[in-house]
């Protein structure tokens, strides 16, 4: 035991006092770091024969690991709200603020309104031109809520880009760091301060998409996503995310497993041996701002769209579509329906009702097809769940139409002949196992002045809307984006009233004005289940303002769960940040309180120092 | 709460004023546009109840407009009407009661009174209410009727009623013997026929009844369809007694029936329609046969005057689609049959639209969701029809102070024209018309009341879900803004709280 052994424990206590402030300067000066973890130093005691010192120990990270693990996935989770919820917010403001002049509802209203106007007074021009104005109006809202829909989901996907090219970035980082973190023994500032780093990555990475962080040795931290595929491993690069954007996104460009067909862009993840992986396809991002995007792109927006269709679809067909029933015809002994084919467009139906011999009757819808590729027709194809949908190809002429009815439902019990024309005839066989109980047409006038009240009032392009299917898709698909008024009408709006040139309609009659408002006020139609009103066995049967507002109250309602979400989510997250906080957060109050501790210390272990000073000195005077 | 120099409290902090804040921004809003959220969502479950709510609304309202116009146009409707009904009642009276004094143009005060109500009742149907002629049936863009000279004058090559008329009293034989033919007596038998078959002119022979007691015989009227109609007397059974008498019925042109009774007498200056019994039944029957020509020829100059004239109105404006005026085929005189008017040679005095729709279905308006109402009218409806044709005859004939039977021609004419504006049982009325656009006023009225009331009450539903009372949103703003001082000052309380401030320097 020695004076200097004294002097040394001194000198050591201020070392470590020294370190001690350090820390706490650290701490005061990142109060405000975002990502900053409370750091501690330990002191330890030193013992060398008699002699007692002190030296500092690592520095310390103050951090709850579970609750950490919890917030990540719950960060996730309230960004992935967050995100829906504010793409939500947009899509309604495409639909409008309620009974605002430029709502659906509202001009499809204004569209009724006018036609009661024009039946009201037929030969008034200027009902006539302010029905086809409104007309055109409704059509452009629908062209532009269409188009509202697909810039959001145009969004979406520039919004996936640049969360892939982030989440790249923290991945990146956080392998880098792991690298950098490995060769570190026991933990010093510049460890702990990477450390801090590589977490505020993570916890970037786990708001653009749900991971699992697993904490290795060394200090290493493996990131995998939440279906098991790893991001970042021990000892190599992290793995790649890739993300194909398309520029233009369109109601047509949907998403598929398929890149060749597939219209808008998909995840691909590249692992660092070569290996590909298509994220969307095995469903690995189900949380996170990026799978928000992901589902508004390919689920919710479609189906806004798909509703947006039907609408204009139903909308159109309701005006310019005529069933005709078939005149019964009798050969012999057989009985049946003849109907005539003349004007069916691709697309129209021809529907079929039959009862077998065990007395069940069948309905079968036979549509018209134009291109042969798409046969056969799915049976969704018709909104009906009880009819049986046989697609025929009419390019070859009536003969062909015959004999692929005749291949399709013979078995039936039934045969179809083309006694003349383009007229087809259907009856029951000789063994009449079958009963023809009705065969009617429904036809998409083509024509302004047909001599039916139907008229194509609103188009595609510039053909009609027969609800044709093409090799290239359905023609219900994205309708709203095209649909407008015909050019004809605009062109002669007396054509409302006007739908016979000979005999030549008077310009008074009411007739079809009359039948277009209550086709727009009154006629239902069978929506298809494809729009997520009505299910595929009880499609939703209703008006088109029926139809409208079961999309409203769809919309609105998904809309406010997703707020609804968003704010539990935060509520979730706000608790858990707190906690967070409470452990690894910088309290002021604390380091102050620790700063007078260390100032006392470190004045005690000067004190000792000037004692052994003058003892020194006593010392050598004597 | 606690203040925590940490980056993630202080952001949680923030956030949590931001919010309040931003939830005073929307109560703000709510009150200075009474609606409880700008989307769909913030409106609650009820949200897709206000689609169709608003829809109802709306219908609501275009019934109401619809009702408005209807409603215009219907008083205007009854107005005209009214004036129509009361030229032609006024023309009955002054018919009924008019004197034969006659002026220079060769008509009466009253005749030329008619003239402008005939006006009046052409301008009347000629009404329009905006643009809409109310009397022209589907075409309400087209005028209803002809100008009145066009009418009665003709346009360029097309015949007016005028022309019509007079080719018309020409082929009736008015002034002759009304197409009948009364050959000198064949021994003892005077024969009357028409002069062709199945021809629609002049006078009919309708019958014959015998009153002769000395053996004289009556037969016919009989020909068809090989010969035209003839009546025979045959005096050869023996001469009549005095007082005897035959009697003659025609038929005229306009409908009427007249009769015409011969008396035998023994007076060797027979009165009108009387004949002297000669003293062989040869000599009675040309005797006979003298007073037959002299009274049809009377006939023909009196009654069939005025019927011929009202038939010819009947061939003028009894005119719709399938039928077009009609005209006197060939030369009037000796014409047998009339021929549809075409639109080069005739005036068609309704030029508004006349299919096969019943006038009343040839307007009709949606008044109520499950109420139609029908006022459609034509100008050639048979009420208004019957007051134009009769004031146009009465405004048109005129006569000849030299011409013995003008007198009669008059009397006849006003006699027939009073039974006609009377409105015989089984036609149809003006009251009729105007009783059917009342109904539908009054369908109308009721509709309106119906949608007011039914409109409050969708109004009320709409806006207790779309809608905010600002009462509450008042009593809400006052929370949050206490909240909200609160919350500022215990943050600002709080961050004062720390031991730097209580640390010496």
């Amino acid at each position: 035991m020695s004076l200097t052994q004294a002097l040394n424990a001194a000198t050591a206590g201020l070392q470590v006092t020294q370190q001690g402030l350090s820390v706490i300067a650290g701490n005061v000066a990142n109060a405000q770091t975002p990502g900053y973890v409370r750091k501690t130093i330990d002191q330890l005691e030193t013992a060398a024969g008699t002699s007692i010192g002190v030296r500092s120990g690592a520095i310390g990270r103050q951090l709850d690991k579970l609750i950490q693990t919890q917030l990540r996935t719950q960060t996730s989770g309230a960004s992935f709200a967050d995100q829906l919820s504010s793409l939500y917010q947009q899509l309604q403001d495409v639909y409008g603020t309620p009974g605002s002049s430029t709502g659906l509802d509202t001009l499809f209203n204004g569209f009724t309104s006018a036609l009661q106007g024009v039946a009201g007074d037929p030969s008034s021009f200027s009902a006539q031109s302010t029905a086809i104005n409104a007309a055109q109006v409704l059509a452009q809202q629908i062209n532009a809520m269409s188009g509202g829909i697909q810039s959001l989901r145009g969004s979406a996907e520039q919004g996936i880009s640049a969360d892939v090219q982030a989440a790249n970035n923290a991945l990146q980082q956080v392998s880098t760091i792991n690298q950098q973190v490995q060769s570190v023994g026991s933990a010093d500032a510049s460890s702990a301060a990477l450390m801090d780093q590589r977490d505020k990555y993570i916890d970037q990475l786990s708001k653009l998409m749900d991971v699992r962080v697993v904490q290795a040795t060394n200090n290493q931290v493996y990131v995998y996503t939440s279906s098991g595929t790893q991001l970042v491993g021990a000892g190599q690069n992290p793995a790649q995310l890739t993300f194909n954007a398309q520029g233009a996104v369109g109601a047509n460009s949907l998403w598929n497993s398929d890149p060749t067909k597939s219209g808008v862009g998909t995840i691909t993840l590249t692992m660092p041996g070569g290996g590909t992986t298509d994220l969307i396809a095995t469903g690995a991002i189900q949380s996170g701002e990026i799978a928000a995007y992901l589902q508004m792109r390919d689920s919710i927006l479609p189906q806004a769209q798909t509703q947006l269709d039907e609408f204009a679809a139903k909308m159109s067909q309701s005006l310019s579509d005529v069933t005709t029933a078939g005149t019964p015809a009798v050969a012999g002994p057989l009985t049946g329906f003849a109907v005539d084919t003349a004007g069916l467009q691709s697309g129209n139906q021809i529907s079929l009702t039959y009862t077998d011999n065990a007395s069940v009757q069948h309905k079968v819808s036979i549509v018209r097809v134009d291109d042969p590729s798409v046969l056969p027709l799915p049976q969704s194809t018709t909104a009906d769940p009880n009819d049986q949908v046989v697609g025929v190809d009419f390019s070859g002429g009536m003969a062909s139409v015959v004999a692929q009815l005749n291949t399709a439902l013979g078995g039936a019990g039934l045969q179809f002949s083309n006694p003349a024309g383009t007229t087809l005839q259907v009856l029951n066989t000789p063994a009449a196992t079958a009963t023809v109980n009705a065969l009617s047409a429904t036809k998409t006038m083509t024509s302004l002045t047909s001599g039916n009240s139907q008229l194509p009032l609103f188009v595609d392009g510039t053909n009609v809307y027969s609800g044709a299917i093409n090799a290239t898709g359905p023609q219900v698909s994205g309708f709203a984006e095209r649909i407008s008024v015909n050019s004809a009408l605009i062109a002669d709006p007396s054509k409302l009233v006007t739908y016979s040139t000979s005999p030549l309609t008077a310009s008074g009659d009411p007739t079809r004005p009359s039948f277009l408002y209550d086709q727009m006020a009154n006629g239902a139609s069978t929506f298809s289940p494809a729009t997520g009103i009505g299910a595929s066995t009880s499609p939703f049967n209703g008006t088109l303002t029926s139809f409208l507002g079961q999309v409203m109250s769809q919309q609105g309602q998904a809309a406010d769960n997703a707020n609804n979400l968003k704010q539990g989510q935060d509520v979730v997250v706000n608790a858990l940040q707190q906690r967070m906080d409470s452990v690894s957060g910088v309290s002021i109050d604390q380091e102050m309180t620790n700063l007078l501790t260390l100032q006392n210390t470190y004045s005690a272990n000067a004190r000792v120092f000037s004692t052994i000073q003058q003892m020194f000195q006593t010392l050598l005077q004597m | 709460m606690t203040v925590m120099g940490v980056s993630g409290t202080a952001q949680l902090m923030t956030q949590s004023l931001v919010d309040l804040r931003s939830q005073l921004d929307d109560l703000q809003r709510q009150l200075s546009t009474g609606q409880k959220s700008d989307t769909f969502a913030g409106l609650g479950v009820q949200r897709g109840l206000t689609v169709g709510l608003q829809s109802q609304l709306d219908a609501m309202s275009g019934f109401d407009n619809t009702i408005t116009n209807v409603g215009t146009r219907l008083s205007v409707a009854q107005t005209a009407l009214q004036q129509i009904d009361q030229s032609a009642h006024t023309i009955k009276q002054t018919a009924v009661n008019s004197s034969f004094a006659i002026g220079q143009n060769g008509q009466t005060t009253d005749q030329q009174a008619a003239s402008g109500q005939l006006d009046q009742v052409l301008a009347a149907l000629n009404t329009q209410v905006g643009d809409n002629y109310i009397f022209s049936g589907m075409s309400p863009d087209k005028p209803s009727v002809d100008s009145t000279d066009h009418i009665l004058n003709g346009n360029g090559t097309q015949a007016g009623f005028k022309q019509v008329l007079s080719e018309r009293q020409q082929a009736d034989g008015v002034g002759a013997l009304g197409r009948l033919q009364i050959p000198a007596a064949v021994g003892s038998t005077v024969t009357i026929s028409e002069d062709a078959l199945n021809s629609p002119f002049g006078l009919k022979l309708a019958s014959v009844t015998s009153g002769l007691t000395g053996g004289g015989t009556v037969s016919g009227p009989t020909g068809p369809p090989l010969v035209p109609n003839a009546i025979t007397v045959d005096l050869s059974g023996g001469n009549p007694a005095n007082g005897d008498t035959v009697k003659l019925s025609f038929n005229l042109p306009d409908g009427t029936t007249q009769d015409l009774t011969l008396t035998a007498t023994s007076s060797a200056t027979p009165g009108a329609n009387q004949f002297t019994i000669g003293a062989t039944t040869a000599a009675t029957a040309a005797n006979l046969q003298g007073a037959l020509s002299a009274s049809v020829a009377k006939i023909a100059d009196t009654s069939l005057h005025a019927a011929s004239a009202l038939a010819a109105a009947n061939d003028f404006f009894n005119v719709d689609a399938t039928h077009p005026p009609m005209r006197v085929n060939g030369p009037p005189a000796t014409a047998t049959s009339l021929i549809a008017g075409t639109s080069s040679n005739t005036v068609t005095w309704y030029t508004g639209e006349a299919g096969a729709t019943p006038a009343i279905n040839t307007a009709t308006a949606v008044v109520d969701p499950s109420q139609t109402v029908a006022f459609g009218m034509r100008a050639n409806q048979q009420a208004l029809r019957n007051a134009v044709e009769n004031i146009a005859v009465f405004a048109t004939t005129s006569y000849s102070a030299a011409d013995p039977n003008a007198g009669d021609q008059y009397a006849a004419l006003t006699q027939r024209m009073g039974a006609n504006l009377d409105n015989p049982p089984g036609t149809q009325k003006i009251t009729d018309i105007e009783a059917q656009i009342a109904s539908a006023q009054t369908s109308m009225a009721a509709a309106q009341n119906r949608h007011t009331q039914t409109s409050a009450i969708l109004q009320n539903f709409l806006q207790s879900i779309e809608g905010v009372t600002n009462e509450q949103v008042g009593a809400q703003i006052l929370t949050l803004q206490t909240q909200l001082q609160a919350s500022l000052q215990t943050t600002a309380l709080l961050s004062k709280l720390s031991i730097v401030n209580f640390i010496p320097a």
